[in-house]
């Protein structure tokens, strides 16, 4: 009986003419020649570089999310695919064929799960992506650019689930999908109900919210563009956005920072590579799994007369909804997310400190890590108040506080500086009031030079407010929780929004601070805001209504 | 752990996760009771032959039987075009599929196995299941291939299936003349109880009725959306609590319309009599308690008629069955104005036959004890519910036919009554304005029949 | 027939083709000076870019449908004299719409939550309107007395047709204390 020569076959074979046409260069000999080869010759591994830095196959370094996004947004090419094969986007039969999915389609259940909980996971996925760049600074020159279009993928991986989130077409869609074009109609100047629409003959039927919808309401038109864009326009921009991010990390080379000096460079085949299959194969793993294990939700088929009760955006919007009860829609729903938008990409650009580039570093980055963390802390937080502790009527509700139980209707609001608040002339107290309160919060922490006593300076604070809270609540006006409330947000506005910038970004040119300033400044209007309304029941602070300008 | 392994125990995990999937897939929920149906129809069959002399038929049967044992498991649906219904109810129920049981009658006793009873009747020979689907009577979510998600015991799925008598309601969804065909008894009831008791007086059907309460035209496509939850937790029925589930099977329209009728409406949304909870008092539910005049049988009567009622099901018009309208009986003077007073409802606050005004939340009426400001609060609470419509005998002394008449016709508002606790809320039922609606002769007749029945006034007024 | 013709078309009258003749030699006559290859460039990139402008604008005029299938915003709403005082919630599930007739007339308001769209319900028994999105609460005027909603509810043009209907067009709104009490967004009707 013959022997069986495996090497002699496996040479027969990989020097087959067949082989050979299909696959580039000979038998592996593993030689650094081989490894570069394996990446230099293969279209799909051409864009990593052929060595990196040690630190760059580290785990707690990378946390992995560049490389789980990306492959859950092929898991989400993959499915949504298939999906595609059994959906049809029209009102009298998208709810159906979601139904038909779940009932009567070998794996459709499974897939629309896998495809729903992979849209979910990579909005996590991106975010985390997100603040290990900013935390590692990978952000800093010459990498500015590419952080902007990692910006513009996180926002387009925000809108691709939002449009997703209407094609079931049940209750869920159709109220996520009006809570969130809304937003659009409040856009100022382009929107009918935004400040200043009206004045350059924005209406309900031919604004930005109009071309979003394809008509005045979220209907048969709404769905098919919704449908375009979630499944061929979007996912389009994200490939093209996401081809040029991989070719700037190849160019402008990857952010670890060197162990030591002069260190060795590894190979990326094997070691980079293996890595990011793990992760891969880990992603679908959980993806599966849970895909098993949970169903995705649909509710009762969309009617536009029905609003369920409570009405609430998909969970990554909600935070946005939430900021929608401290302000009118125009602000929170456009230029806080245009500021959050903007300012991110800013960041590269504002923030010149050279050092924390490749690596974890707290200390040498305090000012910007602390206002990026609380920034994203924020961000989950409203997500959390708005998701978990918003029931019926969107009113307050505490975790173990039963939902089906009324609760007493809202106090009545009032504005400060208003037609109806303490002071009516708004024009006249109001605007100049509020206007030295901004330019001195402003300007102050730069023009102080000398550094001020953080723990000094706060304890004045604290004590200053703690006396209009004594003095408050000895004329009636606040109980505990009103100071405690007051103490607690206009403390930490005054520690983030003012100590810190005093402390550590005085030395910036005006440009570039002031730019800071604003930034940091529209995030402590979040909270000085929701301490506001939730301790004093203020709706503005100021409100001018012949413009529908409220503060 | 090596790459290496990592590497073999990925994709071993992934291996199995994917055939964990496929195999949760294919093994769905409805195919055990399909293949089980084949199984006893073919065992059926083979008893068959096992009996039969003739050596022919035996071995047809025998084939059949084999046949019938190796059938595929399919999703099997009847697909009615006219009425939008696409029912794989009979994936389950094979004996109802006139494909796989063509003569749709088997010797089975169980569910999903026997088959659909009475198809010899005239009923089901005029709604073959062919052209009418499944959930055109029985209600349910017809797609759905799971036990509890095709009879619409789940969350979201507003129109479970119809239980017992309540199927009757379909029949009113089409037959105008529901009241005089076989199979609607109890609907036909339903609809004689609604009108006797004067629901109508508040409750408008299709724009006809009371204007102070809920118009009942498609009562049951309400959105549970617009029934608050804790409602239903209020809610007995035979003296039970419904199951504390928010699914369908017991929190539907349904229940709902029981819930109003075997308990106190007033128990079942209370609302907020003492401003505990909003800037003003809000009286509980303004509905008279009929616990004690309809019974549990009536009521499931009255929640088959009202089960019918509705507007989202689009029912092509070849479908219905018209009616002219029912003849009134031909009468005149005081017995016209008894009939008059029933057919507007007026019972439904004045009581049946007039004898006694119904509740009326704060209102004041006798045997009540006077306001006092430091009375507890149940205290309180027990005297505006005694609060009531006013008893017409003992009103009609002091008025003239032409009073009456007027009064009738232009109601009394809401604001005009006179409330026994002054902080207490303002009661929810008033006296619309009749004019226009009751014809003058009707008017005419039911001031007769009223001042006939008044307790004289001797007093010297 | 052509005297009051200013545009003769070239070959109606024999001169026509003379006048370019005539013209031509003029443009010689002109130093001549040689296109450079720069110039010639930037002409091809403006054309390029007005090209490209020319395509985005058009896009963005691709994207607002030209017609609509929503229903017409104008209903007739019957007979005034079929509604009681109080609000009528008798058209909110066909036209999201609620009437509400004053002792002095009608009006009609837009049953849509100035904060975010969604349908607030009418609590009669608490005389008000309360949203369940983010909970704001309006008055039977339409003015906001809690949440978060901005500005107080829509009212829609109405008008008493001389058959005694009442015409709601809701493409005409108004909302502002002062104008929305009068013409077009009330409707006098006397009480009966």
């Amino acid at each position: 009986m013959p022997t069986l020569d495996i090497e002699k076959i496996k040479k027969e074979v990989v020097d087959s003419q067949l082989w050979r046409s299909v696959f580039r260069g000979g038998v592996w000999k593993d030689t650094p020649r081989d490894r570069a080869g394996h990446i230099i010759g293969n279209v799909w591994l051409h864009l990593h570089p052929v060595k990196v830095r040690p630190r760059a196959l580290e785990w707690l370094y990378t946390w992995g999310m560049g490389g789980i996004s990306f492959a859950l947004y092929l898991i989400l090419t993959l499915t949504g695919v298939a999906l595609m094969f059994y959906y049809r986007p029209t009102i009298g039969l998208a709810y159906r064929d979601i139904k038909d999915l779940e009932f009567a389609v070998t794996l459709g259940m499974f897939l629309r799960n896998a495809h729903r909980w992979a849209a979910q996971a990579m909005v996590v996925a991106v975010i985390a992506h997100m603040v290990r760049v900013f935390l590692t600074g990978a952000y800093k020159k010459p990498r500015e650019f590419n952080w902007g279009i990692g910006v513009l993928l996180l926002t387009l991986t925000l809108f691709l689930s939002f449009t997703g989130y209407l094609l079931p077409w049940d209750q869920l869609a159709i109220w996520a999908v009006t809570v969130g074009t809304n937003m659009a109609g409040a856009t100022p100047v382009l929107g009918n109900e935004g400040p200043l629409g009206s004045l350059v003959g924005m209406r309900i039927n031919n604004d930005v919210r109009f071309t979003l919808l394809g008509g005045t309401m979220v209907g048969e038109n709404t769905l098919l563009r919704f449908y375009v864009m979630h499944c061929v326009a979007v996912p389009l921009v994200v490939g093209i956005l996401l081809i040029l991010h991989f070719w700037r990390i190849r160019k402008d080379s990857f952010s670890a920072a060197p162990y030591v000096a002069n260190e060795e460079k590894v190979d990326v085949w094997p070691h980079l590579v293996k890595r990011e299959y793990i992760a891969a194969a880990a992603t679908v793993l959980f993806i599966m799994v849970w895909s098993i294990l949970q169903n995705a939700p649909l509710e009762a088929i969309a009617n536009p007369n029905v609003t369920t009760n409570p009405s609430k955006a998909p969970w990554y919007f909600v935070g946005l909804q939430e900021l929608l009860v401290y302000f009118d829609p125009w602000i929170a729903g456009v230029v806080m997310p245009g500021l959050i938008i903007v300012g991110l990409i800013a960041i590269p650009y504002i923030d010149t400190n050279p050092k924390g580039v490749g690596y974890y570093a707290w200390k040498e980055r305090p000012f910007a890590n602390t206002l990026f963390m609380l920034g994203v802390f924020m961000w989950f937080a409203l997500i959390y108040i708005g998701y978990a502790l918003r029931g019926p009527n969107y009113a307050w509700y505490w975790p173990w506080e039963d939902w089906l139980m009324p609760k007493a209707a809202p106090p009545p609001t009032w504005s400060v500086f208003g037609p109806h608040g303490v002071a009516a002339y708004s024009m006249l107290l109001g605007i100049p009031l509020m206007g030295a309160v901004a330019a001195a919060w402003m300007l102050l922490p730069k023009l102080i030079q000398k550094e001020l006593d953080g723990k000094k300076t706060m304890g004045a604070f604290l004590g200053a407010v703690a006396l209009v809270a004594a003095v408050g609540m000895a004329l009636g006006k606040m109980g505990p929780i009103e100071g405690a409330f007051l103490l607690f947000f206009t403390g930490a506005s005054f520690y983030y929004g003012f100590v810190l910038p005093q402390r550590h970004i005085r030395a910036l040119d005006w440009p570039r601070y002031l730019v800071t300033m604003v930034l940091v400044i529209s995030t402590m209007s979040v909270l000085l805001k929701m301490c506001a309304r939730l301790a004093f029941n203020i709706k503005y602070v100021l409100t001018i209504p012949s413009i529908s300008m409220n503060f | 752990m090596s790459y290496r392994k990592a590497f073999i125990a990925s994709n071993a995990l992934m291996l199995a996760a994917f055939v964990w999937a496929f195999a949760k897939d294919f093994n769905a929920e409805w195919k055990p009771y399909q293949k089980k149906y084949y199984q006893m129809a073919a065992d059926e069959m083979d008893k068959q032959a096992a009996a039969e002399k003739d050596g022919k038929k035996a071995a047809e049967l025998k084939a059949a039987a084999r046949k019938m044992r190796r059938s595929p498991l399919e999703v099997k649906q009847i697909i009615s075009v006219d009425l939008g219904r696409y029912d794989r109810c009979v994936t389950c129920h094979v004996g109802m599929d006139e494909y796989t049981n063509t003569t749709l009658k088997n010797t089975f006793t169980e569910h999903p196995y026997k088959a659909h009873p009475k198809v010899d009747t005239a009923l089901i020979k005029a709604h073959p299941f062919n052209k009418f689907g499944c959930t055109s009577c029985h209600s349910g979510q017809g797609l759905a291939t799971t036990v509890d998600g095709a009879h619409g015991w789940i969350k979201h799925w507003e129109k479970p299936m119809l239980k017992g008598v309540t199927i009757q309601g379909s029949c009113v969804k089409c037959h105008d003349n529901f009241e005089s065909i076989k199979g609607a008894e109890v609907a036909a009831q339903g609809k004689k109880l609604f009108n006797q008791h004067g629901c109508q007086g508040c409750h408008a059907i299709n724009g006809k009725g009371g204007v102070i309460s809920v118009e009942l035209g498609d009562i049951s496509d309400k959105p549970f959306e617009r029934i608050a939850g804790y409602n239903f937790k209020r809610v007995r029925i035979d003296g039970k609590e419904l199951p504390d589930e928010h699914h369908n099977s017991h929190w539907n329209i349904q229940n709902w319309i029981r819930a109003h009728l075997v308990n106190d409406p007033a128990e079942v949304t209370p609302n907020d009599p003492f401003a505990k909870l909003n800037a003003e008092p809000i009286p509980p539910s303004g509905m008279p308690d009929f616990t004690k005049e309809i019974s549990k049988d009536e009521a499931d009567a009255i929640v088959a008629y009202l089960s019918g009622m509705t507007k989202e099901e689009v029912i092509p018009y070849r479908y219905h069955v018209t009616a002219p309208p029912a003849k009134e009986p031909a009468l005149t003077g005081a017995a016209h104005g008894k009939f008059v007073y029933q057919k507007y409802g007026c019972q439904g606050c004045h009581g049946l036959d007039a004898k006694q005004g119904r509740r009326r939340f704060n209102a004041l009426a006798d045997g009540q004890k006077e306001y006092d400001e430091k009375m507890p609060e149940a205290e309180q609470f027990a005297q505006m519910m005694l609060g009531a419509e006013p008893t017409l005998p003992k009103l009609m002394g002091t008025y003239t036919h032409e009073e009456l008449v007027r009064k009738i016709e232009n109601g009394v508002s809401a604001a005009d009554a006179k409330k026994w606790s002054p902080k207490g809320p303002m009661p929810m039922v008033y006296m619309p304005a009749w004019k226009g609606k009751i014809s003058k002769a009707e008017l005419d007749d039911l001031a007769t029949w009223l001042l006939s029945i008044g307790v004289k006034d001797d007093s010297g007024f | 027939m052509s005297e009051t013709n200013p545009n003769p078309a070239p070959d109606s009258t024999p001169k026509a083709p003379a006048a370019p003749v005539a013209a031509a030699p003029a443009k010689p006559a002109a130093p001549a000076k040689p296109i450079s290859r720069g110039d010639f460039l930037w002409a091809g990139w403006s054309m390029l870019a007005a090209f490209f402008a020319a395509s985005a604008a058009a896009g963005a005029r691709f994207m607002f449908p030209n017609v609509i299938y929503e229903p017409s915003q104008k209903f007739n709403a019957g007979q005034a004299s079929g509604y009681d005082l109080g609000v009528s919630t008798k058209w909110l599930n066909e036209q999201r719409v609620w009437i509400v007739r004053t002792p002095s007339g009608f009006y009609a308001m837009w049953a849509r939550c100035t904060h975010l769209g969604c349908t607030p319900n009418w609590w009669g028994d608490q005389n008000r309107f309360k949203c369940p999105c983010h909970g704001s609460n309006y008055t039977l005027d339409g003015d906001v007395i809690a949440g978060p909603a901005p500005m107080p509810l829509w009212r829609t043009k109405v008008e008493l047709a001389p058959t005694g209907d009442l015409i709601v067009d809701k493409a005409v709104l108004e909302n502002k204390p002062g104008k929305r009490e009068h013409a077009p967004y009330f409707a006098n009707y006397a009480s009966a």
